[in-house]
């Protein structure tokens, strides 16, 4: 296949709304994951991995750590000539209204999808966490010569997702979609990774503009599954959705299981992010550190159990922390005690404290707050 | 080609053989360091945070991994569109060519390489020392000077000036002379192998040395002498930071080891002077519920799950449940598998030290006069149940069960 055959879009706000404490200041897709993360390097590196090397990032709101974030694409090696990373930010020309669906966002996007010379396009959301063979999902699509390919995971629906997709196969063939927010059934709902040919995009988008429809899941895909070839691709390894504060902590945890930790972390398939160039983490003489995922720069000198820890968080001498997820550059005191907190980024936390949620309600820390 | 007021050489053509086993494969100022760099990570780094943009690496012994590793230059900020990071191996001309034969000789043969940018000052750098200098400081003091040459300086005690090249200077900093290793030294200020000189003067003392035959065409040796005695004026910069040659297996273990101490005067993670590297994207860290973890510096892409104590963990390295390391240096992408131990040890890249295999030894027990660093080679496999005693330079595959 051509270098430019398959162009790729990342919708970055999807469902912001469900992880408010996280996205006050930023989009889903620049919400930190996994010591060293942003959400949206899974769908980049997923798309990179694959060879695409033409990337649109349709973005409505609170954009700006999102650009700092993905810079010129450096990272996913996407600062090419020819391709290369774009950032497409609702226009505002007098008064126009920002996207209010996925038809309005791809609409939006038009002159990129029209320009971008590729033959496909690979649609992801970045509120999903998965480590995805986008390549072979590719070259799915062209063998069953689909019209859309709709890469899925079968397992148990996601509670409380904002619009799971649940597909009916027969084969590689879909055959009826329904729309899911319970949670709870065993089912085949699709991971948020949409293949489809340019060209029928933008007829597609056109046609739905027109009708004034928002949804492309519910309005075009649904509405056309008889006329199109509308096809499956199963992602057999671990998937995680964001869309609450709980389900972001789970997936936290999962990242303790080496199981979950193999499936996402390939080194055939590497997610890349933005480097820091953080020293090695360095562990004090009296540390204690207990199944815990660590990023890079962090100096820890007291105790740190079930936890996962940013690039650059410093835990003092006789603090404890414990089932807790803290962001970059987060100070823990002395004799400080912490259970079930979230602390999100330059969050400090003086000494002898004791800050404690509980598994259902997790304590919530501030960007930049000092406590 | 707009010219450029400092132009930095940075020597990395040297085997660097007293490494053993560690440099068989690799130049020296590739060798890993602190858990994520390479020797060269510091010269570079310190040349891009001192505002200097133009680098030439001299190459010769082993480059294939070097010139991978410094790439576009990229990871420095050296991948510039005016200047920039380049790589200068020995190469033919219309009358032949030579590889180079001294260090002088490596700058001499890339006279061509330096007047594209027309500079003032030439910086000539090494690729063996571990610090954090600022060169522009030193460049700025050598241009109020009016020194032909300046010549940075550490103090050592009397007894360590003897491994040194000693610069024995005024009140003033004004070098009177050069002595390589004295018995009986005069002063105690170190050369760093750092040199700052005006473009013109090292110019016309390069071409000098090249034309006689009987010179080593080395700096130390023939440069620096000639330049005293033709009676240039020579200065000596004094730096009091940290600053560490990691020539030899017990310094290289030495300087990884002083990282631990956070007292020590080398902060790697200041971010107004940041020590950049090439890093492989490795996922973060995990540490096990059965790790005892203490007093280690681990780095990104690391698995733990049995012990460790007084020790360096680059990328990508696995500590099997049972297995024990201390004291010691794991490099890149090695596994120490169950119930095995390491201490007083360097693990080189990718080797595979097998279950309950034994390796190095504590001074405590095995006396000072027998003790030193045992060192196993990369991509090697030592067996399970082997065992390797202290100060071994291990360059073979081990077999299971195997004593040495």
């Amino acid at each position: 296949m051509r270098t430019s055959a398959v162009a790729g879009i990342v919708f970055a706000n999807v469902n912001d709304n469900l992880l408010k404490k996280l996205t006050t200041k930023r989009s889903m897709a620049s919400v930190p994951f996994g010591g060293r993360y942003r959400l949206i390097d899974f769908a980049l590196s997923n798309l990179v991995n694959a060879g695409v090397t033409n990337v649109g990032i349709i973005t409505k709101e609170n954009y700006r750590s999102l650009m700092d974030h993905v810079g010129n694409g450096i990272y996913w090696d996407l600062d090419r000539k020819n391709g290369g990373l774009y950032v497409l930010p609702p226009y505002s020309t007098g008064g126009a209204k920002r996207y209010s669906g996925t038809v309005d966002a791809l609409a939006g996007a038009k002159d990129y999808i029209k320009h971008c010379n590729s033959d496909y396009i690979v649609i992801c959301n970045a509120d999903v966490l998965a480590n995805v063979d986008v390549s072979s999902a590719i070259k799915a699509h062209i063998k069953n010569e689909a019209d859309i390919t709709v890469v899925y995971h079968k397992g148990t629906v996601f509670a409380n997702s904002g619009e799971t997709m649940l597909l009916g196969l027969k084969g590689d063939r879909v055959t009826s979609v329904d729309f899911d927010s319970e949670g709870g059934a065993e089912a085949a709902f699709s991971i948020g990774i949409t293949i489809v040919g340019r060209e029928l995009l933008l007829r597609l988008v056109e046609g739905a503009s027109e009708e004034e429809y928002t949804s492309f899941n519910r309005e075009v895909i649904a509405k056309k599954i008889k006329q199109l070839k509308v096809c499956g691709f199963e992602h057999s390894e671990y998937v995680a959705f964001m869309n609450g504060t709980d389900s972001y902590f789970r997936a936290s945890m999962d990242l303790l299981d080496a199981d979950v930790r193999r499936q996402l972390f390939n080194s055939e398939r590497p997610v890349f992010t933005k480097t820091r160039d953080d020293m090695p983490t360095r562990y004090g003489t009296k540390a204690i550190v207990n199944n815990c995922f660590i990023a890079d720069g962090c100096v820890i000198e007291g105790t740190v159990k079930n936890s996962v820890l940013f690039r650059g968080v410093k835990v003092e001498k006789g603090a404890v922390v414990e089932n807790c997820i803290l962001m970059q550059e987060t100070k823990v005191g002395k004799e400080t005690q912490l259970n079930n907190v979230i602390s999100d980024k330059n969050a400090a936390i003086g000494d002898n404290m004791v800050l404690k949620g509980t598994a259902a309600k997790k304590f919530f820390i501030k960007k930049n707050q000092v406590l | 080609m707009k010219s450029k007021k400092c132009v930095a050489m940075l020597l990395a053509g040297g085997q660097g053989s007293r490494l053993g086993v560690l440099t068989s494969k690799i130049a020296k100022p590739a060798v890993p360091y602190g858990g994520k760099y390479r020797i060269i990570d510091f010269p570079l780094s310190n040349c891009t945070n001192s505002g200097i943009d133009t680098v030439g690496i001299l190459t010769q012994y082993k480059p294939l991994e070097l010139n991978d590793y410094v790439g576009s230059g990229k990871p420095w900020d050296l991948d510039r569109n005016d200047g920039g990071v380049h790589i200068l191996p020995p190469y033919q001309g219309q009358q032949g060519g030579d590889w180079y034969s001294g260090t002088a000789n490596a700058i001499y043969q890339n006279i061509s390489f330096i007047e594209r940018y027309n500079p003032e000052y030439v910086l000539i750098l090494s690729g063996d020392h571990i610090y954090k200098m600022d060169y522009s400081e030193m460049i700025n003091s050598h241009a109020q000077s009016g020194a032909a040459c300046t010549i940075a300086v550490l103090e050592v005690s009397l007894e360590e000036a003897t491994r040194f090249g000693i610069m024995n200077a005024h009140e003033d900093g004004t070098i009177y002379e050069f002595e390589e290793k004295p018995k009986v030294p005069k002063s105690n200020l170190a050369s760093m192998g750092i040199y700052v000189f005006n473009w013109d003067k090292l110019r016309k003392y390069l071409v000098e040395d090249e034309a006689d035959p009987n010179s080593s065409n080395d700096f130390g040796k023939n440069i620096i002498p000639a330049m005293l005695n033709a009676g240039e004026l020579m200065r000596v910069y004094r730096f009091n930071d940290y600053w560490k040659d990691v020539g030899t297996v017990e310094s290289l273990w030495d300087a990884n080891l002083d990282l631990l101490n956070p007292k020590l005067n080398l902060d790697l993670s200041d971010k107004k002077w940041r020590i950049y590297s090439r890093t492989g994207g490795m996922p973060p860290q995990y540490i096990s519920e059965s790790a005892v973890v203490e007093n280690s510096l681990i780095t990104d892409g690391c698995e733990i799950y049995g012990s460790l104590d007084y020790s360096v963990l680059f990328e990508n390295v696995t500590v099997e449940p049972g297995a024990s390391v201390e004291y010691s240096l794991v490099m890149p992408g090695a596994v120490i598998q169950k119930g095995a131990k390491v201490r007083y040890s360097i693990i080189a890249e990718n080797v595979v030290v097998g279950e309950d295999a034994d390796i190095g030894g504590d001074p405590a027990v095995v006396g000072t006069e027998d003790w030193g660093i045992t060192v196993v080679g990369a991509d090697l496999i030592i067996g399970s149940k082997a065992q390797i005693s202290a100060n071994k330079m291990i360059t073979e595959n081990v077999e299971e069960g195997a004593k040495i």
